[in-house]
């Protein structure tokens, strides 16, 4: 067995579910909507993405950016149909999870009728190369999606400490109720946050369909691999979510080595129930807590 | 003269209980306007009233002539922001700040019109004039501050627009006297230029004599209109 090679496994799965788990994160924090729809927002970017591929461009650059432009449709779709009607009604939070898991579920059926069974896979977005580092060999595709999501990660990061709207959404996830005093609209950040959170999504679906295909109900691992990162990392923190990416990308990769995949999934929620034991509040409780006194 | 504020028949409260009773008040252009009452008599409602924060509320309110007041029986804090924008800045009472955004992030949420934000680093320099002390502490998170500094920090994020109505709810509230004198005395240094201000105070030695007229609240019902500024000083 070969440390370097789990190793970057381990990255690379992390990257893509880091992706999902900041955008979970972030969705919830600021707009207080734990959103189930991501499974939706992951194969409607897919299936965009194949049907621009198909149909226009095989362009990788273009690709990549039709993924994540469909994610970040979808998102808006998604708050336009839960969050707008939703969030100033009473038992917001339980009412958007249920209409968001919905949402979800009615995607992949629609996808499963308009698009049929059978997966589709999308070109290769990074070429066949390989390249040997400390004796170990990196293929193409892992350094691609190490580079493009931590690329989306650093954008996204920029966008929120640098811009008005930026400020807007961080305003809201600290203090809504104030957000709403400095002349903060609830609904048109939500869109902003929406359309943001789906583009990760989205460019998560694309790298992803690097190593699977693309089928109706292929949303819903990288959902469930995406709340529970969040969940474990501490829901609104993106560093949480960051370590607790990497570590249960550790954790799979490892059991992928050394169990088999089969027990991926439970190995993984044993590393987070024994996290949420000791931390309730996720791996980053400690990291807010700081940063506030 | 302009009417900036003007509420008739302002009625509002939340859920079953019903804070203000049927008010009616005019605010002119210029006027720094003080209203006093113990707790729980209706202060801050009204403040919120006029926001839109309140659990339901009907009346007319009129600002700077365009009607900001609705009928509504839910939705607190749906149509805020727009009326915010509007030209309203309140400067809440207690601590509705943001504890992870430093100092400056602070500032610069106030400045949400797009001229604002373009010149915000103006409006910045402007408030750090009013409150000095912040000038070291622009990188501080505000989580951090003092209960004197996290106050001008909202006061002075109230002022990064150009506001025609200042809400300024209890400003000395939990401050050491000598703190929240400065706070106020900051507060009615602010030049007005044709805008107005409305000061919600318990301690009314910090208002008498100082604003063009106070109004005493009680039981959610507007009681008399002192003006102060003609009584004390003999008018202007």
């Amino acid at each position: 067995m070969d440390v370097f090679f789990v190793l970057t496994n381990a990255i690379t799965v992390a990257c893509i579910y880091g992706l999902i788990a900041i955008a979970v994160s972030i969705t919830w924090s600021s707009l207080g909507l734990i959103n189930l729809a991501y499974g939706f927002v992951f194969t409607f970017a897919g299936y965009g993405a194949w049907l621009f591929a198909e149909h226009i461009s095989e362009m990788p650059v273009l690709l990549a950016g039709a993924g994540i432009a469909m994610g970040a449709l979808a998102g808006i779709i998604v708050c336009l149909v839960v969050f707008i009607p939703l969030h100033d009604k009473p038992n917001f939070t339980t009412r958007g999870m249920i209409a968001t898991l919905a949402i979800s579920l009615i995607g992949s059926q629609s996808f499963l009728m308009f698009f049929g069974p059978r997966p589709k896979s999308l070109p290769d977005l990074f070429g066949f190369w390989t390249v040997d580092m400390f004796g170990v060999t990196l293929t193409s595709d892992k350094i691609g999606i190490v580079l493009c999501s931590t690329l989306m990660l650093f954008v996204v990061v920029r966008w929120m400490r640098g811009s008005r709207r930026g400020l807007e959404i961080r305003a809201m996830m600290m203090n809504p109720h104030a957000a709403s005093i400095v002349g903060i609209g609830v609904r048109s950040t939500g869109i902003y946050v929406m359309a943001v959170t789906g583009a990760m999504g989205g460019l998560a679906s694309v790298l992803l369909s690097q190593t699977y295909y693309i089928a109706p109900f292929n949303g819903l691992t990288p959902l469930i691999k995406g709340v529970s990162i969040a969940l474990c990392g501490g829901l609104g923190s993106v560093q949480g979510a960051v370590i607790a990416a990497i570590l249960l990308g550790l954790v799979e990769a490892l059991t992928n080595e050394f169990l088999g995949g089969q027990y991926v999934l439970m190995t993984q929620f044993l590393v987070i129930i024994a996290v949420l034991v000791v931390r309730p509040r996720g791996i980053s409780g400690l990291l807010d807590k700081a940063r506030e006194q | 003269m302009t009417e900036i504020l003007k509420v008739e028949g302002l009625s509002a409260g939340y859920g079953p209980l019903r804070v203000l009773h049927d008010l009616d008040l005019v605010i002119n252009a210029g006027e720094r306007v003080g209203i006093v009452g113990l707790n729980g008599h209706g202060k801050t409602t009204l403040f919120y009233a006029i926001a839109g924060l309140t659990g339901w509320q009907r009346g007319s309110i009129l600002l700077a002539g365009n009607q900001i007041g609705r009928t509504r029986s839910q939705g607190a804090g749906r149509y805020t922001h727009q009326i915010v924008r509007q030209g309203l800045a309140i400067m809440p009472q207690g601590d509705e700040i943001f504890n992870g955004l430093t100092v400056e992030e602070h500032l610069d949420s106030g400045a949400f019109t797009p001229e604002a934000w373009r010149t915000r680093k103006a409006r910045k320099e402007r408030v750090l004039d009013v409150f000095e002390p912040l000038r070291k502490l622009m990188k501080t998170p505000v989580g951090r501050l003092s209960g004197g500094e996290r106050r001008m920090v909202s006061i002075g994020r109230g002022l990064m627009t150009d506001a025609r109505l200042y809400l300024a709810d209890e400003p000395s509230l939990g401050l050491a006297p000598k703190i929240g004198r400065a706070v106020m005395e900051a507060l009615l240094k602010i030049d007005l230029q044709g805008s107005a201000m409305f000061i919600a105070e318990q301690n009314v030695a910090l208002l008498e004599g100082r604003v063009d007229r106070v109004i005493g609240m009680h039981a959610g019902k507007l009681k008399g209109e002192a003006s102060s500024a003609s009584r004390l000083i003999g008018g202007h």
